[in-house]
């Protein structure tokens, strides 16, 4: 990790919990992050900024979670978006990976799983 | 699957020329199918559950509302299938079902379930999870004397429901609030609102169910400590009181008194909520009257010859890494009131705790117990006035209980103890010390971690629980090599034995080369949070005996030393067991996942003694199991179908019914029908009667030897001059010539075989599940690992959660797949009395390679086809 760039994460889930236990998860794994649980608040920070990664629900009061990813994408193109939801039907997976996400988990998953995807994201920006 | 078959197996039926087709017993096996297939899901389903308490999974309250949706919604499926099945028979599992579903309902809106508004919970029944209902105070010290091995005062607690029935009798609440509500208008000031307030309180009757629950606590304690004198301290457990706020001296606590008089000092304690302090404080805190809810703490005084405080950490300055210590002759109230003068001391917070400081006060005064209750002050005799209160093994085993404490807890403590009059260290009250300069590091003092400190192990292993935690390694060879364990030390072995679970509250963590996650000592590991990881391998060969190291098992890693960032960022973070979901999902599972009912024989075996989910599901498993014996065989009303009793060289007391080409037709079926094995023509059942009868299977050295309890152990099975097999929960398979349903209970634990074998290869499918067994949980764990090895080395897939096993395998060629039910025949054959074998973990390697050599002898396809 010695001359990388730290990457950032930004963390959108309107339950507080996914948040709190990512956080720490990954500060501890060297990458610099930032949640939110209110995807308004979340949108305007994007706007100021580009993130590495941003790892957004799906179904969320105020702004949805498809409309988050899109706008993200839209953007900021090179930022690599995972998404994790509870809802996870066949068509919401579809349709996020046309929008080109970089890839879906169902929760509730692993700790390790969703640091395996975030691993591979990083290995994809790294190499560009 | 098993629609296909039954569709078929009426086909077969009314097809069939000798024995005439009708159809209830069809019907009656398709809705014991539905039962199976959803008792084997909901089995699942809960197992899942309890998995993801493990610090692993992250997960949301839409899971745990899924998670209870999914799981009531299974199990009514299964009463209404019990209910075709027996009509109206045991009409008393809907109500059971329903109070179960509310109780969720309830936990998962928050309130307290409306069959558990307790008044008095006695410690011994008080976890962690209960502090809505008993207070901060009162679950803190009950989880230390439950959880933790450690010695706390005996009592109850006074809930949560019992002050609002106080506070509801008589229409009190309403009248306190008015008079809050003036105060907080600022129309009167505190001291005026406290004089209206506490005459109401004084003057209000105490409830009468109240009174008597409280008194029966105490007179059950009289009759513990069989005529001892003893007496009480009162203390109150409010909301909120141990908690950020520490509302430290607020509250009254009421010292020595004798039993009459516990019930008003209940109402003392209860009227101390509002001293004039108290409103202010609680102003100060942005605390609203209406949030004043106080379960109280009823305490055997302890007569102590010794008290004090300790702090896990200097809050000062945390960084010098020792702990501090107050002291003093006599009772500990002047060492908390700040009235005394008291011993200092200061001990290393690292194993073997030094004594860096003692600073001995002059204490000319002490506070003791009087005889007829309440409290005195004497004068300390000359001599020990300028002794020191603690001596160095005494300081040890503070600091020693006290990290045990902290790491229970995630946090730095502040611990009120006693010595009692026998030397023995009592803990009176634990809660959060708030250390404000414990900084967390930063992400980037995180991330370099691995440059500053050598690392051993990276990545290697299995979390089992997750957490951090450093200390001297101490490997232990022998697992029953547990007497001198030290505490805080790392324990470091081969195998996750459950015999391990013994000394998990003295470890600071556990890591070990071989074991389950599942399995019973990763469930202890959750319980007592200590860091486990399992699976690391040849790790004891990079380890040596007292090497320091720090273990990150969410990694999982292990740094060589100590790392100081680590050990700060675990007690900066809100500990994941405490937050909300966790909690939630605790107290949901209490209602869903223990299983009360295991005998069937027992009187208690109804609908009524269902307290859980689980219960319901066994209730309904064992009653369908009964209903298609009685319709298949003792009370056949349909000539389509055959049944009798097979005959067989070993007693496995087992009925068998045809439901279309599984017995030869020349076989004689009935009441007193005897079914010889060669009359069997169900080719999976075949299989498996071959692996059950497979020399050495059933009767081979030391089992030979253990007969005797084996058949003990079968006795229950047996017994039928006692009792009618009926309502011993019998043995049962349901064949046809491609397809058999075998449901075992021998000794205590269920077996489950579901197989269907033909020409087409893509058609087969076997199921196993083996589950329960009531001997103790470290063999039943052992023998539950054995059975996944040898079920995943002949390539089933196996999932083990809890001592429950489920192993399938699907689309094998009609040889291979007898093979394996062979196989399965062979371990219903060992496992039955195995529990009884199973002493330590080689004998789960000896095992597996035993049946590895049955099956390799050249029997198993032999005799499978």
């Amino acid at each position: 990790m010695e001359n990388k760039k730290q990457l950032s994460i930004l963390v959108l889930d309107d339950e507080p919990i996914v948040s709190k236990r990512l956080k720490p998860s990954l500060e501890k794994k060297g990458y610099s992050v930032e949640t939110f649980t209110d995807s308004m608040t979340a949108l305007q920070r994007v706007r100021e900024r580009q993130f590495d990664i941003v790892i957004t629900d799906l179904k969320m009061e105020g702004v949805d979670g498809m409309e988050f990813l899109t706008e993200v994408k839209k953007l900021w193109p090179d930022t690599e978006v995972i998404v994790i939801t509870g809802f996870a039907t066949m068509d919401t997976a579809k349709e996020s990976f046309q929008k080109g996400i970089f890839d879906f988990l169902a929760k509730p998953f692993k700790l390790g799983e969703i640091t395996e995807v975030i691993k591979r994201a990083e290995e994809k920006i790294r190499n560009r | 699957m098993i629609n296909r078959i039954i569709d078929w197996a009426k086909g077969a039926i009314s097809s069939r020329g000798k024995r005439k087709c009708s159809f209830p017993f069809i019907n009656t096996f398709a809705r014991f199918s539905e039962i199976l297939v959803l008792n084997n899901k909901v089995l699942e389903l809960i197992a899942e559950a309890n998995d993801k308490l493990g610090g692993e999974y992250i997960f949301d309250r839409h899971y745990i509302e899924t998670f209870c949706e999914e799981a009531c919604d299974m199990v009514e499926k299964l009463i209404f299938a019990l209910n075709e099945m027996a009509p109206g028979k045991y009409p008393a599992l809907h109500d059971t079902f329903n109070k179960i579903r509310f109780d969720i309902e309830d936990i998962l809106a928050g309130r307290q379930p409306r069959s558990e508004d307790r008044l008095v919970i006695p410690y011994s029944n008080i976890n962690r999870d209960m502090t809505q209902e008993v207070g901060g105070k009162n679950a803190a010290i009950a989880q230390v004397g439950n959880f933790m091995g450690i010695r706390i005062p005996e009592g109850f607690a006074v809930t949560a429901a019992a002050f609002d029935m106080f506070m509801k009798e008589n229409g009190l609440c309403q009248r306190i609030k008015e008079i809050a509500r003036e105060w907080e208008q600022e129309k009167i000031d505190a001291v005026t609102a406290s004089e209206r307030i506490k005459p109401l309180i004084f003057a209000q009757r105490i409830p009468s169910r109240l009174k008597s629950a409280i008194e029966k606590a105490v007179s059950r304690l009289l009759k513990k400590k069989k005529g001892e004198n003893i007496f009480f301290a009162v203390r109150s457990s409010a909301w909120g009181e141990d908690s950020e706020h520490s509302f430290a001296g607020q509250f009254s606590s009421i010292l020595n008194v004798p039993p009459p008089g516990v019930t008003e000092a209940y109402r003392r304690v209860i009227a101390s909520a509002y001293s004039p302090s108290a409103l202010e404080y609680r102003r100060r805190i942005g605390y609203h009257e209406d949030e004043v809810v106080m379960p109280v703490a009823c305490q055997v005084m302890i007569d102590a010859a010794k008290s004090g405080v300790l702090y896990t950490f200097d809050p000062v300055d945390p960084t010098t890494e020792v702990m501090l210590a107050n002291a003093t002759w006599g009772l500990g109230a002047p060492v908390v009131s700040g009235t005394t003068m008291v011993d200092e001391y200061r001990m290393e917070r690292k194993f073997p705790h030094l004594v860096v400081e003692s600073r001995i006060s002059t204490k000319l005064k002490k506070l003791v117990l009087s005889k007829e209750g309440g409290t005195v002050i004497q004068d300390v005799p000359p001599r020990r006035q300028l002794a020191a209160c603690l001596n160095k093994s005494e300081l040890v085993e503070l600091a020693e209980t006290g990290l045990v404490i902290e790491k229970n807890f995630h946090k730095p403590q502040d611990i009120e103890f006693s010595f009692d009059r026998g030397g023995r260290l009592v803990i009176l009250q634990t809660r959060q010390l708030a250390v404000k300069s414990l900084d967390a590091p930063t992400a980037s003092e995180l991330s370099g971690i691995r440059d500053k400190y050598p690392v051993i192990v990276d990545g290697c292993g299995t979390t089992a629980q997750e957490g951090i935690a450093a200390g001297p390694v101490h490997i232990v060879k022998d697992d029953r090599d547990l007497k001198d364990f030290p505490a805080g030390a790392i324990l470091v072995t081969k195998f996750a034995s459950p015999r391990f679970a013994a000394v998990l509250h003295r470890a600071a963590a556990i890591i070990t080369e071989v074991g389950s996650i599942t399995g019973h000592l990763a469930t202890v590991a959750r319980e007592y949070r200590v860091p486990a990881v399992f699976n690391c391998e040849n790790v004891i060969s990079l380890l040596e005996e007292g090497q320091e190291i720090t273990v990150d098992a969410e990694e999982p890693a292990i740094f060589d030393g100590i790392v100081r960032e680590l050990q700060y960022y675990a007690l900066a973070e809100e500990p994941i067991e405490e937050t909300y979901e966790y909690r939630l999902l605790r107290r949901v599972l209490k209602k869903i996942e223990p299983l009360n009912l295991v005998d069937p024989t027992e009187k208690n075996f109804s609908p009524e003694a269902c307290e859980t989910l689980h219960d319901i599901v066994r209730f309904v498993h064992e009653k369908s199991v009964q209903t298609i014996v009685d319709s298949g065989y003792y009370h056949p009303h349909d000539s389509g179908t055959a049944a009798g009793k097979l005959k067989l060289g070993v007693p496995i007391d087992l009925v068998v019914i045809d439901i279309g080409g599984g017995l030869d037709s020349l076989a004689q079926t009935g009441r007193k029908a005897v079914i010889l094995p060669e009359q069997i023509m169900s080719v999976p059942m075949k299989a498996l009667i071959a692996g059950i009868m497979h020399p050495g299977a059933w009767s081979n050295e030391p089992m030979a030897v253990d007969m005797g309890s084996f058949m003990s152990s079968l006795t229950r099975t047996f017994a039928t001059e006692i009792t009618s097999p009926q309502q011993l929960g019998q043995n049962l398979a349901v064949v046809s010539r491609e397809y058999a349903n075998i449901s075992l209970r021998l000794g205590y634990h269920f077996t489950m075989i579901d197989a269907y074998v033909s020409e087409n290869m893509n058609d087969n499918y076997a199921y196993f599940r083996f589950f329960g067994g009531v001997t103790d949980l470290d063999r039943r764990a052992r023998r539950a690992r054995f059975i996944g090895a040898v079920l995943s080395h002949y390539d089933f897939r196996v999932d083990i959660q809890g001592d429950l096993v489920v192993a399938r395998i699907k689309k094998l060629e009609e040889e291979a797949m007898l093979e394996r039910i062979y196989l399965l025949g062979l371990l219903v054959g060992v496992t039955r009395q195995l529990d009884v074998q199973m002493v330590n973990e080689k004998r789960i390697t000896e095992y597996t390679e035993k049946i590895k050599q049955l099956m390799e002898d050249g029997h198993g396809k032999q005799k499978a086809t």
